[in-house]
């Protein structure tokens, strides 16, 4: 008898301390989730200025949709579409653009809203145009080249011949040529060709004249360049990049000269704009001059 | 037979198996279902991997939502949760979740735990470091109530409702890494992994066991699918090892240890097959309740 009761004491006290950690255990886990879900959801709901692809609901019913699965971002094809991280703040999963790295296109039929199981990304939409992103906002006026009157292509080319090699200066060429190319009058790409020895810039040969001039001959391009005739105009690359052809998104309105007495030419942006990114994508300065603010609704001027 | 006198006697106790001695049949296979579950659940999660990565498209998406041959397939949770924190009936989800629901009802429930979930695989990798370091007596178990997984749920799913967000799947290591495998890595991933150390160090399989909820969706499902473990009375020795290699010993209670049923009648079964693998009687199998006999 003895001997069993010996046995069964810390038995029972095993079983007794087993139960009360298994409450305690449970009181911990349930209170847990309970007080997670009550001061994570208030405290990181903030105002986000996160850029959403196209057909995003409101932010709060966008968020309470979104599944997070990333179908969008599977079927975007310029593959601007990230899914957010902690660093983000709240909505872990949740799919965003960051413009600056690559601008929504607005392609055809919105592949990311046919693909959004939740409508989290409305299907009522159709077409980029309805897409109500945010707005472009011209952020950075001091350093914006249309006000300061410089040409994009000048400014591009006396940027790439500061930079030592380091930044893929190849890639930056290639596009300044193709731009260039469209831009000029056939006489200048005569003599284009008279100078590099090549024949029909017109059509393909980009990237043979991009080789050409890759090594020494920069700065006779610059020269060439700044003397070409578009080197009036000031940069309009926000307009010319902007996905939506058929409106005026981006007026250029002129305005008098706060120091020096020249008119300037000012962006303005439109009603139309949709907040797509790419004018912020293609800004050719440092930091981009126009920027978007998602979910910015239009009140009369931008 | 040579290899079987070698075996260690395995010890048996009173219960409601017919057979006397553990007596290993010939031509069973230690780790046949495991091995082919592993390359089931690799191989979809590959498929969600590759359907990206490679463009091949044919299971897209993660697992909180995909397409499966343009197919939509929705997680039953998280569409609840969407339902009802944007308290809006879309047409998608249910073709998403019914899709899903009848999947499930043929192959099993929670079938998707341990045949398609990637954090189940991490798990069973952690539950082998954990008994190592038991046997070794390096660490202590502990156990939790299991009823913590259904507070979880109905928290969670109140939770969607009263805050307009959804807000579990924050934190559901099932779609962090799913999203993982499919998109890269996150920083949430560190959730995960302090889940995963949890399990190592602290309690056997703790997350699959007691906490999670996307295992109890999936095991509503399983109480009114055919697809279960058969238990064969005859050939049964009573050595109980299935319930040591079970990540849910009690779903085997009816059968083993009391012997009313012979199939085993809880839905938080996973079917992973791990008795079956350990039980050298041959006294467990995959069977069709209902339709066994119909067969």
């Amino acid at each position: 008898m003895k001997t069993e009761k010996k046995m069964k004491e810390p038995n029972q006290k095993n079983s007794i301390s087993r139960r009360r950690f298994l409450q305690t255990s449970t009181v911990v886990a349930v209170g847990g989730a309970v007080v997670f879900g009550a001061i994570s959801v208030p405290l990181l709901r903030r105002k986000h200025k996160l850029l959403r692809p196209p057909g995003a609901l409101d932010e709060d019913a966008f968020l309470a949709s979104c599944i997070k699965c990333g179908q969008c971002l599977q079927v975007c094809p310029p593959q601007v579409i990230e899914l957010a991280g902690i660093s983000q703040g709240f909505g872990i999963g949740t799919p965003y653009i960051i413009p600056r790295q690559g601008g929504c296109i607005l392609c055809k039929g919105l592949p990311c809203v046919l693909a959004c199981p939740t409508g989290a990304l409305d299907h009522h939409i159709s077409e980029g145009k309805e897409a109500k992103m945010g707005l472009a906002v011209i952020s950075q006026p001091e350093t914006c080249l249309s006000i300061l009157g410089i040409n994009d292509l000048v400014f591009r080319l006396e940027k790439l011949a500061k930079t030592e090699s380091s930044e893929k200066p190849a890639v930056e060429l290639k596009q300044i040529v193709g731009k260039l190319l469209q831009r000029l009058n056939p006489e200048e790409i005569k003599k284009l060709e008279d100078h590099t020895g090549l024949t029909g810039l017109g059509e393909t040969a980009g990237h043979v004249l991009q080789d050409k001039l890759m090594n020494d001959q920069l700065q006779w391009l610059t020269a060439f360049v700044k003397k070409s005739a578009q080197a009036e105009r000031a940069c309009r690359i926000c307009l010319e990049e902007c996905p939506i052809k058929d409106q005026q998104t981006i007026r250029f309105i002129q305005k008098p000269g706060s120091t020096d007495g020249r008119d300037e030419i000012w962006p303005i942006v439109q009603e139309t704009c949709v907040g797509c990114g790419l004018c912020e994508e293609k800004c050719p300065t440092t930091t981009a001059s126009i920027t978007i603010t998602p979910r910015l609704k239009w009140s009369g001027s931008a | 037979m040579k290899t079987d006198i070698q075996k260690p006697k395995v010890k048996t106790f009173r219960g409601p198996g017919k057979r006397k001695e553990n007596t290993p049949q010939s031509g069973h296979a230690a780790h046949k279902w495991r091995n082919i579950r592993w390359g089931v659940l690799l191989f979809f999660n590959f498929l969600f991997f590759a359907s990206f990565f490679f463009d091949i498209q044919v299971l897209e998406g993660s697992l909180s939502a995909s397409r499966l041959f343009g197919f939509h397939l929705i997680d039953p949770l998280a569409a609840a949760q969407v339902l009802l924190a944007n308290k809006n009936l879309l047409v998608n989800l249910v073709i998403g979740v019914v899709t899903i629901i009848i999947i499930y009802v043929a192959l099993g429930g929670r079938t998707f735990c341990s045949w398609i979930c990637p954090y189940h695989w991490l798990a069973e990798l952690g539950e082998k470091i954990h008994l190592i370091l038991k046997e070794k007596k390096i660490i202590k178990g502990h156990a939790f109530d299991r009823k913590i997984r259904y507070y979880f749920i109905l928290i969670f799913v109140l939770l969607a409702l009263i805050t307009g967000y959804t807000v579990f799947e924050t934190i559901n290591p099932v779609a962090i890494l799913s999203r993982f495998i499919v998109y890269g890595p996150s920083l949430m991933l560190l959730w995960v992994l302090a889940i995963l150390l949890f399990e190592v160090f602290y309690s056997r399989r703790a997350w699959c066991r007691y906490f999670c909820p996307v295992g109890v969706s999936y095991q509503l499902i399983g109480y009114v699918t055919p697809l279960r473990i058969k238990w064969d009375p005859e050939k049964c020795s009573n050595c109980k090892r299935c319930q040591q290699v079970c990540l849910v010993p009690f779903v085997l209670t009816n059968t083993v240890n009391k012997g009313k049923a012979l199939y085993v009648d809880s839905g938080a079964c996973t079917r992973c097959g791990l008795c079956i693998d350990i039980c050298d009687d041959q006294a467990l199998s995959y069977g069709l309740k209902y339709l066994d006999k119909l067969i």
